[in-house]
């Protein structure tokens, strides 16, 4: 009987439309994950995009999504027959409780289970067709679908059908079915807002109900190598998970068999209803007297405008009493909230920040809108399609009112729906910063920002999505055909048709800033709205004048009524509509393609590569160096406009006589009104790469200087179709001299890098850096290859009410035809590299220790001015003696935009640092965390030294210079600021970052002196090895070689120094005993797996405890694919420490260290006995992560026996 | 009043639906009574604005009904054969809505409307209940109270009796027979009794052709004494069939009853019977069938 039950069940369901739907649907996921060049879940260059990985994690994702339709399957499989009023037929026969329940089930969870089979599916046809990249392929591995389906995705979905099974089952309820999807929802987002924080990875691990938390655990450090060809072994969490969910999801069928009975126990919903009549109409007072005749209708404005309203209300009462609206409304907000509550947490090394206002929209942005967009195209079917559907077309088809009185009504209905569920998002977003202590709340930002733009946006895809279902021959057509227009807006832009004037109710996206608010990008985007309201509104009217009224099907019909429809206000409105629709669509299109340039990303890309093709043959040949630069730089904010005039210094310092100098301007759109070399005379333009070779009349000899001067135009009239120019704004311009004035020669910036678009094009497989060591590249500085250290002379004039500044000491400041006129000079020589700012700041100044310190702010963000004084007094006390004297009197911290980027930068004196990062910074409220304006600051404080004072030469490990010696300066400001036991946090971090970011690397890992400018090795492992180096050999010693570094390098023109000549000096200031460590950090890949296994405690007679550590160490090298192979552990010592509390925990504290000693350690196990004084609750080896350590979180460990 | 003229419909799929129908109805209530998918409702629709027909005109006073049906439509009052309801919408809510789309806005106008028609269609007592839970006679009375509103000059009401009891069904026709002579209330139906009972006017219409119209009383003097009964086995039946025209046929008592038409007495145990409309209903859709 069981299986005669689950065999009929399983045959109905697949039957059933969801699944087909559900499987092609999944199939086409899939299939679009592996065949499609633009989608990529988990895969990168190194990573196949059928590697066992990234199968197995998509599975997962896939899975995760798959509960709505599991539970569609699994809910109604007995709420059916309660329905269909079948429920008393069956129940009365003989079949058993159990094979009843069970049966069915079993039958809807294997149709489930076989329409999952679409992922698999999806990926392994994916991976064969002929035009997916081969290079981008691993070789076909059964077990990598195997396990992906059987061992994590089954159950999975096993979990979802069973919670939801049982609840439909016990509620007889499909809606509570579907609350309960979103209960589930939310209880899952609380646990990983809970669990989702360093130390609590193991906990997530085992009670993350869909095994997503345990497989990243096991996974989390996975080089490409290991993602391309390992799966995670059945064991520990990954194991216990399973374990675990299984026993629950079994736990909800056994409730669900419990609770369940046959006999309804209680009226049918039907019958209850009519009971409540039945009293209703006993207990109701008499019926009103009779009135005379019936009043006979009206037929006018009056009359209009209650049907209109009458009609909306109707309209919005149905969508707002459907359970399914609470759903999604409930849903949405969810999901809003978990990103809300997320998006101050989650700042640069784990920072907080203030919820203002601009970074709470930014969360809502895609969550929010995109369940707006499903809700648009849902209801718009459902209000289409009501009458029809519940037959009360006939009726309302033939009263009196007017035509209109059908989509209008509709429309605004949707519309205020829309509106209303945007103001919720608004609610939500408040009540978040209420609940997180930030009062400061900006309703009209709410609105103009983020409500009223978005509406009108998704009221527009309601329009659509109703006059396709007024023409549509069914709901589901309609909605079907919203589908694929949702999914052809997504694919579109990623085949190169980016243009939004053909992108239904799309325009260019408003960057949001505290600063400069919505700038003047709104003009544009406003346009684009106007342009798509105009097309809408011609919609609307066709679908008003093809609406079905009456009892007609057929399409021709109502085809044929449709010009009698459009005769009078409809006509006119429709002539109108077509007019502003023309008109604001060629003013677009002067906009985007005449007065802009309108290219998409792979016009772009293939420009990239004809630049290569056309000039890379000139990146050998010798130029002059640059040594003097004056600029002369009009900002007009508003316009925006800069103009830039200037000269440059030239001088011959290649030894030869030069006969031709390539001037290049980076970006392409710069006009280039005047340019001229002295003695020379343009011999070639390449126009489109604004790239031009000079040919002097007499050849420039050694030692010979001249002048090149040039006057350029960067603006943008109007708006453009993307791509706006962000870095001069009303509020908030911060550019660099690369944007405005030229370089000589040609050098890698700008050319394409990722290895399947150059095989695309046709170039060589790899752009890389020069070899270190290479005596070729140490002519030419890491910066630029034109100059090194330049006399700057810059006058910055910008609108009155704005500060400009510039690199350099302002030397004057006059306010003249509203403009306000600053010139910065240099008193040395400084990095040719500079920034123009302009913004209305206040201003703070502080001198100490002989400098002024400066912070220019937005007067909204007052938070961090101290702080960032302090930073800088804490970095120049630490600095100055331990490398060199700072070079300038004044330091200058400087605000400027975040749609400029979320980055800090340095310049000479002068430090940009993004509104986004660390001026909303919340950096008092949790001191557990790490201090980011602290750490951050004291970074680019050390870029005047690494960076203004050292530059290395343009090859391997040039980065390391400037970025990890940085990194190596901020982390000692903090360890003097907060003590060494409080730096595990930092080295916690860093190695996470560097461990994580591995397995995404593009093309190999390199050691760190030979980085190529890959930021998770010289930041991330940079703090590392730099850390370990001076707590080996000692900071002094570190520091000795550094200033030693700077006092052979400082300010000194090439040949440039490389990473070699810096790990020279450290070897020189190391014991023998320490060259292999300097050999494993610097020039290899080195890990270590360290664990303590067990850590034992015995109270000695003299009241002291012993503590027996039982240790496992191993060393690993790993090449550049991240394959590992072990080296032997000898020679080193390692730090045992014995605790009160575990290190990196909120309250630890150098109170909580009872032992720290350095011991000896090797390959394999051995033990550690360690005496303390008081009671050790914790212990364990490398406590505080200074070895870069494949699983850090098993150094310490509880202490037992004590 | 209404005047409906040769007019043609055919479906998508090639149904003919009405054809060459011609009708006059005056004021008053008119019966047209047909067998399921004789085209009633499709001539109902048609002259409800809600189909356009393929060809002919339709007249109500001065309105040419398809070229304005806008007109029509405000002093339509039409009930489906078959109308559903919007999910949690109570009958007062409803009502009040339905009198916005008719025309009454006023807020006055349309309390007085609504309260009596509650009151006349005897739903008071459960107005603020959702109509969902209604049931087929408390749904169909919430049908012709919304068809009242505005003072409708013309009333279709379709198939407004089947599936009701035989109490809701006296109760709905005693609401119909109060509404005043002075509008043209078409009742299309296939129970004869509704007609009988109520229609001083009536048409048959047998796949979509109007095979016979008239007062009642007159059709049925037509068939005085051509009407003739007999009490016979259901075995016989079938060779009564052969010798006779059965007009219809019904049990009693477990015996079968026959109603033949003869202008002569056929004799061999026949006995005259008046003939109620019944007859002449069953003898119309005979011989139609037969000419077909």
């Amino acid at each position: 009987m069981f299986l005669k039950i689950a065999g009929f069940e399983f045959r109905y369901q697949t039957r059933q439309p969801i699944f087909w739907v559900a499987a092609i649907l999944f199939v086409l996921l899939a299939f679009g994950s592996v065949a499609s060049d633009n989608i990529q879940l988990g895969s990168t260059s190194n990573v196949h995009k059928n590697a066992p990985w990234v199968i197995a994690q998509s599975s997962l994702i896939f899975a995760v999504i798959y509960m709505f339709v599991t539970t569609a399957f699994v809910a109604n499989v007995v709420v059916r027959d309660d329905d269909t009023g079948y429920g008393p037929l069956i129940y009365s026969t003989r079949v058993s409780k159990f094979d009843y329940l069970f049966g069915r089930f079993t039958g809807a969870y294997l149709a489930a289970a076989l329409s999952f089979l679409a992922v698999p599916l999806g990926f392994l046809l994916g991976s064969v067709m002929p035009w997916v990249d081969r290079e981008t392929l691993g070789p076909f591995m059964p077990q990598a679908y195997l396990f992906a389906y059987f061992f994590l995705a089954l159950p999975v979905l096993l979990l979802s059908s069973a919670i939801f099974f049982a609840l439909a089952t016990v509620t007889r309820s499909m809606m509570w079915a579907y609350v309960g999807v979103v209960g589930f929802i939310i209880l899952r987002s609380i646990f990983s807002l809970v669990l989702n924080r360093q130390g609590m990875e193991s906990a997530a691990a085992l009670w993350e109900p869909n095994g997503i938390a345990a497989f990243g655990l096991a996974t989390r450090y996975w080089t490409a190598s290991e993602r391309n060809s390992l799966l995670p072994a059945i064991e520990g969490y990954v194991l216990w998970n399973k374990l675990l969910w299984l026993a629950i999801s079994f736990g909800f069928l056994g409730l669900a068999y419990r609770l369940f009975h046959f006999e309804t126990g209680k009226a049918s919903r039907k019958q209850r209803r009519a009971e409540k009549l039945a009293v209703a109409a006993q207990d109701a007072p008499a019926p009103e007297p009779q009135a005379g005749p019936l009043p006979r209708p009206v037929f006018n404005g009056a009359t209009a405008r209650a049907q209109l309203w009458a009609r909306t209300r109707l309209d919005m009462g149905q969508v707002f009493k459907s359970p399914a609206y609470f759903v999604l409304l409930a849903l949405a907000a969810l999901l809003s909230i978990v990103n809300l509550w997320l998006i101050t947490d989650v700042s640069l090394y784990g920072g907080r920040t203030y919820p203002v206002t601009r970074v709470m929209i930014t969360a809502l942005n895609g969550v929010f809108s995109a369940m707006c967009v499903i809700i648009a195209i849902y209801y718009s079917g459902e209000l289409v399609w009501r009458e029809r559907e519940r037959r009360t077309g006939e009726i309302i088809d033939a009263t009196a009112a007017p035509d209109w009185a059908f989509i209008l009504p509709k429309t605004l209905a949707i519309s205020l729906v829309l509106v209303s569920t945007f103001a919720v998002s608004i609610l939500v977003a408040m009540i978040i910063q209420t609940i997180k202590g930030y009062y400061h709340y900006d309703i009209g930002e709410y609105l103009l920002w983020w409500l009223l733009p978005q509406a009108i946006d998704v009221i527009l895809i309601a329009i659509l999505a109703i006059f396709v279902q007024a023409v549509s021959p069914h709901k589901f057509v309609g909605w079907g055909v919203m589908v694929l227009w949702l999914i052809s807006s997504l694919v579109l832009g990623n085949l190169g048709f980016e243009h939004n004037l053909y992108q239904y109710a799309s325009g260019p996206s408003v960057p949001l800033s505290d600063m400069n608010g919505q700038g003047h990008f709104w003009i544009g985007a406003y346009w684009f709205r106007l342009y798509w309201s105009a097309f809408a509104l011609i919609l609307l009217i066709c679908a008003y004048g093809l609406w079905p009224r009456g009892t007609e099907t057929r399409f021709q019909p109502r085809l044929r009524r449709l010009p009698r429809r459009l005769k009078g206000p409809a006509g006119v409105v429709l002539a109108l509509a077509v007019a502003v629709f023309v008109g604001s669509g060629v003013y677009v299109f002067i906009n985007t393609n005449v007065w802009n340039p309108y290219r998409t990303h792979l016009d772009d890309e293939r420009y990239q590569a004809e630049y290569e093709k056309t000039l890379w043959r000139f990146h050998d040949l010798p130029e002059p160096t640059i040594t003097a630069v004056k600029l002369d730089v009009d900002l007009y904010p508003h316009a925006p406009k800069v103009v830039t005039r200037g000269v440059y210094r030239i001088e011959n310092r290649t030894g030869g006589a030069l006969t031709d100098v390539h001037v290049r301007f980076l970006d392409r759109d710069l006009q280039v009104r005047a340019l001229a070399l002295q003695g020379a005379r343009l011999k070639a333009t390449y126009g489109r790469f604004n790239y031009r070779i000079f040919e002097f009349d007499v050849p420039m000899q050694p030692g010979e200087a001249r002048t090149l001067s040039f006057e350029t135009v960067r603006e943008q009239r109007g708006f453009k179709n993307g791509g706006q120019l962000l870095s001069v704004v009303d509020n908030g311009t911060f550019l660099n001299n690369f944007e405005i004035a030229p370089l000589l020669g040609i050098d890698r910036e700008g050319l394409l890098k990722d290895r399947a678009k150059r095989r695309k094009y046709g170039l060589t497989p790899e752009l890389r850096e020069p070899k270190l060591g290479d005596p070729a590249a140490a002519r030419f500085s890491e910066l630029r290859r034109d100059s090194d250290w330049v006399n700057a002379d810059i006058t910055l004039s910008t609108v009155a009410d704005q500060t400009p500044i510039a690199p350099g000491y302002r030397v004057s400041t006059s306010v003249a035809n509203g403009r306000r006129t600053s010139r910065f000079v240099t008193e040395a020589p400084i990095n040719h590299f500079f920034s123009l700012q302009s913004a209305r700041y206040a201003v703070k100044t502080v001198v100490q220790r002989d400098v002024a310190t400066s912070v220019y702010y937005d007067p909204k963000h007052p938070w961090n001015v101290d702080r960032m004084i302090k930073t800088a007094d804490a970095g120049l006390a630490y600095y100055d003696p331990n490398f060199s004297p700072y070079q300038f009197r004044q330091l200058r911290f400087l605000e400027f935009p975040a749609p400029a980027g979320a980055f800090a930068q340095s310049f000479a004196n002068t430090v940009p640092w993004s509104e986004g990062l660390v001026f909303i910074a919340d950096a008092s409220s949790d001191p557990s965390r790490i201090d980011m304006v602290t750490y951050v600051g004291a970074h680019e404080l050390a870029h005047q030294w690494w960076g203004h004072q050292v530059v290395g030469a343009d090859e391997q490990g040039g980065t390391m210079l400037i970025e990890t010696l940085a990194q190596y300066s901020a982390l000692m400001v903090m360890k003097h600021m907060y003590g060494p036991d409080m730096i595990r946090k930092f080295l916690k971090y860093e190695l996470d970052s560097y461990l994580r970011a591995r397995g995404g690397e593009a093309l190999e890992e390199l050691p760190l002196e030979r980085v190529e400018n890959q930021p998770y090795i010289h930041y991330r492992k940079g703090s590392l090895v730099m850390y370990r180096l001076q707590d080996e050999i000692g900071e002094e010693a570190v520091n000795r070689a550094l200033r030693k570094f700077l006092h052979a390098h400082a300010f000194r023109p090439a040949p440039y120094p490389n990473a070699l000549e810096l790990v020279n000096d450290f070897r020189a200031e190391a014991p023998a005993d320490k060259q292999q460590l300097i050999t494993d950090l610097f020039e290899r890949i080195t890990l270590y797996d360290l664990k303590t296994k067990t850590a034992v405690a015995k109270k000695r007679p003299d009241g002291r405890w012993d503590v027996t550590l039982t240790v496992e160490a191993k060393k690993l090298y790993a090449n550049g694919q991240g394959k590992e192979t072990e080296a032997p552990l000898v020679g080193e010592t390692v730090d045992v420490g014995v605790f009160t509390a575990e290190p990196g925990k909120k309250d630890f504290s150098a109170r909580n260290v009872l032992a720290m000693e350095r011991l000896p350690i090797r390959s394999g196990v051995q033990t550690y006995v360690v005496t303390v004084a008081a009671k050790p609750l914790f212990a364990g080896i490398d406590p505080y992560n200074k070895r870069i350590d494949r699983n850090s979180s098993d150094n310490d460990i509880k202490v037992t026996g004590a | 009043m209404l005047s409906i003229k040769d007019l043609t419909h055919v479906y998508a799929n090639g149904v003919r639906a009405l054809d060459d129908v011609s009708l006059e109805v005056p004021k008053g209530m008119f019966g047209l009574l047909g067998p399921n998918g004789a085209g009633k409702s499709t001539l109902m629709r048609s002259v409800a604005t809600l189909q356009t027909p393929t060809s002919g005109s339709i007249r109500f006073g001065d309105i040419d009904v398809i070229a304005q049906p806008e007109a029509l439509r405000r002093t339509l009052g039409y009930l489906p054969q078959d109308f559903g309801v919007y999910p949690r919408v109570s009958a007062y809510d409803m009502l009040d809505h339905m009198a916005v789309l008719k025309g009454v806005a006023d807020p006055k106008a349309r309390r007085d409307t609504v309260e009596s028609l509650l009151g006349q269609t005897n739903l008071w007592a459960v107005r603020k209940k959702a109509l969902a839970g209604f049931s087929g006679g408390m749904r169909q009375r919430f049908g012709i109270a919304q068809a009242l509103i505005g003072d409708p000059g013309l009333i279709i009401v379709d198939e407004p009796t089947a599936g009701l009891d035989p109490e809701e069904r006296n109760r709905f026709l005693n609401l119909l027979a109060e509404i005043g002579e002075n509008v043209v209330v078409i009742l299309s139906t296939h129970i004869v009794e509704d007609v009988a009972d109520l229609c001083p006017a009536m048409a048959i219409i047998v796949d979509g052709r109007i095979v016979r119209q008239g007062a009642p009383a007159d059709l049925m003097a037509s068939l005085k004494g051509r009407i003739w009964m007999k009490t016979i086995d259901k075995a016989e039946l079938e060779a009564a069939r052969l010798r006779y025209q059965v007009i219809s046929t019904r049990l009693f008592a477990g015996r079968t009853v026959i109603h033949v038409a003869a202008d002569t007495d056929p004799g061999d145990g026949f006995a005259p019977v008046s003939g109620g409309l019944e007859d002449v209903y069953f003898s119309t859709l005979a011989s139609a069938r037969k000419a077909a």
